[in-house]
């Protein structure tokens, strides 16, 4: 959010449209438009207008493509990641290792439960434990 | 004076308990309209569609009971002609037997009817009666969340302005300590002070919880457990109020510069805030990831619904069904929800709004926390005109209220997110479920996120409108507005994930 510099194609692209907007009002946009994407996503069963079923599966996908956008959309120019010194997004990235490791070694590797977490964490865990 | 700060009056901290009244104000009658007023009137509407429940639910078994009755007379009366064309008996016996059993026929086809209709009654009025009390619920909480906030952002203001009130001008404003030359720097002790007292707070939090727990109970509470976590609290009040001093006057000289590796050039307060925002990365990742767990294991109704083979159970001997074990709180709030002993299930347009709501306001408290910056650096700022030069008259006062748009946007987000919560809790969706509670306390502690930064911005609009905000300074609203952006892309996550997912 500091001073911004022009350099990607969406900055260009935005340069080209009409009217007196700027990035920031362009991204507003897409993340409002977005948004309105993902919950008309969940709330209705078959596209609008036709017969078409939105399955599951398409509804996950959007929603983590949608997130994905937004993401995106927030840190790069409302944080403005974008146009600061690199520096900024290298200290961004550095809790990736960690976000990895929770999301997807402990998220996703054991449908245990958490009750099952001490035992994957340390095998053998129940000879391990203190019996009360 | 220095060079590197404005000069702020007496006056103005007075303006400060003023704007606490304001709030108390603002408080009292938000909460004596909406938590009292409207809310009586909703609950005088809920009594009576309970009463109209139980009528309903009255002539509901009084007409079921009818009916079996009226099924078993028909039923008997059948048999008996059964067993009068199988026996032989007399035609005038058959025929009185065949009268009897269309007469009977006629009464249970008539006690079916009544039953049916009086059943869809009893729903209606069930239906009626969840909706009064979800009513109710929403002027309730929202009344008494607004009043407590107000009493929080009366305390906030008031104290900070009445703590600084006792320096004297001279004091308030020149060089907070730093030596009065030219080359003073904006650096602070008071987030380690701020830090400490927080340390202090979360160390004596179990004995802290554990005794308003027994206070809210009614059972006699050890008051000595409150100490340190009282403590912890008047240390974090002191390093606000001192920080609160030192800030008001700076107008932007003397920011601190990194000049080592790797932020070298770059503003140590902008350096710091991203490394704070990374930590709560991590902190909301091991929300996020224990959800994820937990989620991979349960057989909610959009796992059933994807025929998962997990959720397969065996309900008689050879047959097998696709079953729900849990309950998340998307099943309470999206339409086609999964439904597990009653519950859940019934989310519909209106029960996802609240949370959509809050996604927009937290996108568009995104964008006029950038227009504030925005307008703060712009060195050739001109007013618009017509309408929005009414609400933006003058760079100072376009800078206000802008925050105060971002300030009254993150309050409705609160207010909502709690009206949410009670419509849950009473639709049967608790913390003592695994579900509940990962829900409750992810989506918690981003409400903690969001109204901490209130505070903030609270304090952010008390010095747009007096010491105000220009290129020189903006880089305050700039820091704070990386985390208010933040806690929008924390949302971000957690709104499909929780909401919608």
């Amino acid at each position: 959010m500091g001073e911004h510099e022009t350099t990607g194609i969406f900055e260009s692209m935005v340069e080209k449209l009409p009217g007196n907007y700027d990035i920031y009002f362009w991204n507003f946009v897409i993340l409002m438009f977005f948004t309105l994407f993902e919950v008309a996503a969940v709330f209705f069963e078959k596209i609008p207008g036709t017969d078409i079923h939105i399955s599951l599966y398409a509804v996950w996908a959007i929603l983590i493509g949608v997130g994905v956008i937004k993401g995106y959309g927030i840190a790069a120019y409302f944080m403005h990641l974008k146009g600061d010194p690199r520096i900024y997004t290298r200290t961004a990235l550095f809790p990736v290792l960690f976000v990895l490791l929770m999301l997807w070694g402990i998220g996703l590797s054991n449908p245990g439960s958490i009750a099952g977490l001490p035992d994957w964490c340390t095998p053998d865990w129940e000879n391990f434990s203190t019996q009360r | 004076m220095s060079g590197g700060e404005a000069h702020v009056e007496s006056s103005v901290w007075m303006r400060a308990v003023l704007i606490g009244g304001v709030f108390l104000t603002i408080g009292i009658l938000a909460f004596g309209a909406m938590g009292v007023g409207v809310a009586n009137v909703k609950h005088v509407a809920y009594e009576e569609a309970i009463l109209d429940y139980e009528d309903a639910k009255a002539d509901y078994y009084k007409a079921k009971a009818t009916y079996d009755l009226a099924k078993l007379d028909y039923t008997n009366a059948s048999n008996a002609y059964d067993e009068g064309v199988t026996n032989g008996v007399s035609e005038t016996d058959l025929a009185v037997l065949y009268e009897a059993k269309n007469t009977n026929q006629q009464a249970y086809e008539e006690a079916k009817g009544n039953y049916t209709t009086n059943e869809a009654a009893k729903e209606e009025a069930h239906h009626h009666e969840v909706e009064a009390h979800l009513s109710y619920l929403t002027w309730r909480t929202a009344g008494i969340t607004i009043l407590l906030m107000c009493i929080t952002y009366a305390a906030f203001i008031g104290l900070g302005g009445f703590l600084n009130s006792i320096y004297p001008d001279e004091a308030s404003h020149d060089d907070h300590g730093y030596g009065g030359d030219d080359h003073e720097h904006h650096g602070s002790g008071s987030p380690i002070v701020f830090s400490l007292g927080i340390l202090l707070f979360l160390m004596g939090f179990p004995s802290f919880q554990g005794s308003l727990g027994d206070m809210l109970s009614g059972v006699e509470a050890n008051l000595g457990d409150l100490g340190l976590s009282m403590l912890g609290l008047t240390v974090v009040t002191a390093g606000i109020a001192n920080w609160w001093r030192e800030d008001l006057p700076f107008i932007g000289n003397h920011e601190q510069i990194a000049t080592s590796d790797p932020f070298a050039g770059q503003h140590i307060r902008k350096a710091g805030i991203w490394v704070f925002i990374m930590s709560e990365v991590m902190v909301f990742a091991t929300f996020f990831s224990a959800y994820l767990r937990m989620r991979t294991e349960w057989c909610t109704g959009w796992q059933v619904a994807n025929e998962n083979p997990n959720c397969l159970v065996e309900t008689s001997p050879g047959v097998f069904e696709y079953q729900i074990n849990m309950l998340t709180a998307s099943d309470f709030l999206r339409p086609n929800g999964g439904m597990l002993d009653g519950l859940g299930g019934q989310g519909d347009f209106m029960t996802l709004l609240p949370g959509a709501i809050n996604t927009f306001a937290l996108i568009i408290s995104s964008y006029t926390i950038v227009l504030a910056l925005k307008t703060a650096k712009d060195k050739n700022w001109v007013a618009p005109t017509g309408f929005m030069g009414k609400l933006l008259p003058t760079q100072k006062i376009a800078v206000r209220n802008y925050l105060i748009a971002t300030f009254v946007l993150g309050s409705m987000f609160i207010v909502l997110k709690l009206v949410e919560w009670s419509h849950l809790v009473a639709e049967g969706f608790t913390i003592g479920t695994q579900a509940g509670s990962i829900f409750y306390i992810s989506t918690g502690a981003h409400g903690v996120h969001v109204f901490v930064g209130l505070l903030i911005m609270l304090y952010l609009v008390f010095k747009a409108d007096t010491v105000g905000y220009d290129e020189r300074n903006g880089q305050g609203i700039e820091y704070f507005g990386l985390y208010w952006h933040f806690v929008d892309l924390a949302w971000v996550v957690i709104f499909p994930a929780f909401y919608l997912y």
